[in-house]
């Protein structure tokens, strides 16, 4: 063994980092407290308020994909924060990294770890959200069929495809899906952040600030910008802004969704290209900091 | 694959070769730095057990560190087997166990050797039959299937070793190896040590437990704020040059004051007389063990 040559890359010890790092993150009782808050809120958007079947699934819908993107932003954040400090202060990080791992191989098996989770999390929601509206639009419908069982055939279809719009369609997957993006956007940057912060808390400040400021600064540039005559040092600072934060307002398709508007091809296919691109970039910037970080 | 650098004749047989280190840390805010190792120069060859002996914050982890490529140098450099310590590859034949190491709790013993093991991309039936061995080897083959949250400072620290054996490394470096272990603990650690070198595998361990060193190393370096002030073979480093020791058993006194008498006949002098004791350490062990037999006869 120790005479094999060494391989620079191997995914087989970033797949072993990334499930040892999904373990570690399923131990922790975070995980497991916002993953029922969010199981629980989307299973309770079937008791509210209801008033014509099209309100009902769009405040479902809304609720839902809500507690998807908050409680998977906050997973993504809460769980990565603490990977690499944690491993410094335990010293496991000198037994990984003194064997012949490459330090971008251990970052990697870590976001793909957080990775991972945030996929399972988010599919076990969307599974319960797919359940719940399904089960509410066979209800609507056979509710629907009971009391037009005199109406005329056009009128019923109409009535029926009109549910069936409302209720599951594509788009929801399309919306879950951006939400999946935003949440590996977020945690590629905590884990960023965490390369070079000293503290848990300080990474999870600094992200819920980026967090705030990613939803802003779309809404900030567009007044800066078009309602107001910015001058030059306005614009160079929403230009600093605008590539040191990421615009988070780009990855808000849930508005459209639940209005049943449907999304583009090609408004989906740019979202996840800026997503793809935001992580890659905060992974490399991840890299770099780390590889110069004495441990 | 990547090519291998090539190893210089001179470095060929060094396990570890330091030149020139210094390593300076800058204090934040301050005009201040502090230097924590100044131009050293060391070197463990092949096959020998190494010992880095030297107070608290004399700079012993941080050489460590430095060889291992987990920090860099801010002069000089650092090389294992001729390949300079930068590069991954030259972790390839080595093992490390950290000062108070903390693996990952969640896992069991077999568990954490199984994940060591496919990070040096050793898997199925190689690293199978490895991490049966090496539980063996450390004494943890009944406490496999546990937790490491339940496992004691000892058993980590063995756990440990058998981590950084998993690999078959050639260079085992261990830092405190017997740090806050109990003597039957550090007993068994050191037992380990001695069988590794038997084996054939370099080790370098830093310590300040010097009677442990003492009793396994075979040359010794002695930092003191950062500098070697001594290097050298044990037996050379504590010899005493005009002094000899006599054992004997079943001496009559008689005999004891002949020979005292020879002494002072002689230009020699004599300069103690004592019954020959036990170390405190081996009076320990042999009463937890007595006290470990007799438990074990009443059950």
């Amino acid at each position: 063994m120790s005479e094999r040559l060494h391989r620079g890359f191997s995914p087989a010890r970033i797949f072993a980092i990334s499930i040892n790092t999904l373990i570690e993150l399923t131990r922790q009782k975070v995980f497991y407290v916002l993953l029922l808050f969010a199981l629980l809120l989307i299973g309770c958007s079937v008791f509210m308020a209801r008033f014509t079947f099209q309100q009902e699934f769009q405040i479902l819908k809304d609720i839902s994909l809500g507690a998807m993107s908050i409680f998977s932003a906050l997973l993504a954040i809460v769980g990565t924060a603490r990977l690499i400090p944690q491993d410094i202060d335990d010293r496991t990080v000198y037994t990984i990294l003194a064997k012949p791992i490459p330090r971008f191989e251990y970052l990697l098996g870590k976001l793909f770890g957080v990775l991972l989770l945030l996929a399972i999390s988010i599919a076990l929601m969307s599974a319960l959200f797919v359940v719940v509206l399904y089960v509410r639009e066979r209800t609507v419908l056979n509710e629907t069929l009971r009391q037009m069982s005199r109406a005329p055939g056009e009128q019923l279809d109409a009535a029926v495809n009109a549910i069936r719009a409302a209720g599951l369609n594509i788009d929801i997957l399309t919306g879950v899906a951006v939400i999946y993006l935003k949440a590996c956007l977020l945690a590629a940057l905590t884990l960023f952040v965490s390369t070079f912060a000293t503290t848990n808390i300080f990474t999870v400040v600094v992200m819920v600030f980026v967090y705030f400021i990613g939803h802003l600064q779309a809404t900030a540039r567009e007044y800066w910008l078009e309602e107001q005559s910015a001058g030059w040092v306005a614009r160079t600072f929403l230009a600093i802004v605008a590539l040191i934060f990421p615009d988070l307002q780009a990855f808000n398709l849930v508005d459209e969704i639940v209005a049943g508007v449907a999304i583009p091809l090609v408004l989906l296919a740019k979202t996840a290209l800026l997503g793809i691109f935001y992580t890659a970039i905060y992974t490399l910037a991840a890299t770099f900091v780390f590889y110069g970080k004495e441990l | 694959m990547n090519d291998l650098p090539r190893r210089s004749g001179a470095e060929a047989g060094a396990a570890v070769a330091v030149e020139g280190l210094s390593k300076v840390f800058p204090v934040p805010f301050r005009r201040k730095s502090i230097t924590a190792v100044r131009d050293l120069n060391l070197r463990v060859e092949a096959g020998e057990v190494y010992g880095l002996l030297g107070p608290n914050g004399s700079g012993k982890s941080t050489t460590l560190k430095i060889i291992l490529g987990l920090a860099a140098p801010t002069r000089g450099r650092t090389k294992i087997f001729g390949r300079d310590s930068s590069l991954v590859e030259s972790r390839q034949a080595v093992g490390f166990l950290p000062e108070n190491p903390y693996f990952y709790k969640f896992l069991t013993g077999e568990e954490t050797l199984r994940f060591f093991g496919k990070l040096c991309r050793v898997n199925g039936s190689r690293l199978k039959s490895r991490v049966r061995e090496l539980l063996e080897l450390v004494g943890l083959t009944n406490a496999r299937d546990q937790r490491l949250s339940t496992y004691s400072k000892g058993m980590l620290q063995r756990i440990g070793l058998a981590q950084a054996l998993i690999n078959e490394p050639k260079l085992v470096v261990l830092d405190e190896p017997t740090a806050g272990v109990d003597p039957a603990g550090s007993r068994d650690i050191r037992n380990l040590i001695v069988d590794l070198k038997q084996r054939g595998i370099t080790v370098l361990l830093s310590s300040h437990l010097l009677t442990q060193v003492q009793e396994i190393c075979d040359r010794v370096g002695i930092l003191a704020r950062g500098v070697l002030v001594r290097e050298g073979h044990l037996e050379e480093l504590i010899a005493i040059e005009n002094r000899c020791e006599l054992v004997l058993e079943n001496a009559s006194e008689a005999l004891v004051k002949e020979i005292e008498k020879l002494a002072t006949n002689s230009n020699a002098r004599l300069i103690d007389r004592r019954k020959s004791t036990t170390t405190l350490e081996r009076l320990f062990l042999e009463a937890t063990q007595e006290s470990e037999s007799s438990a074990k006869h009443a059950k």
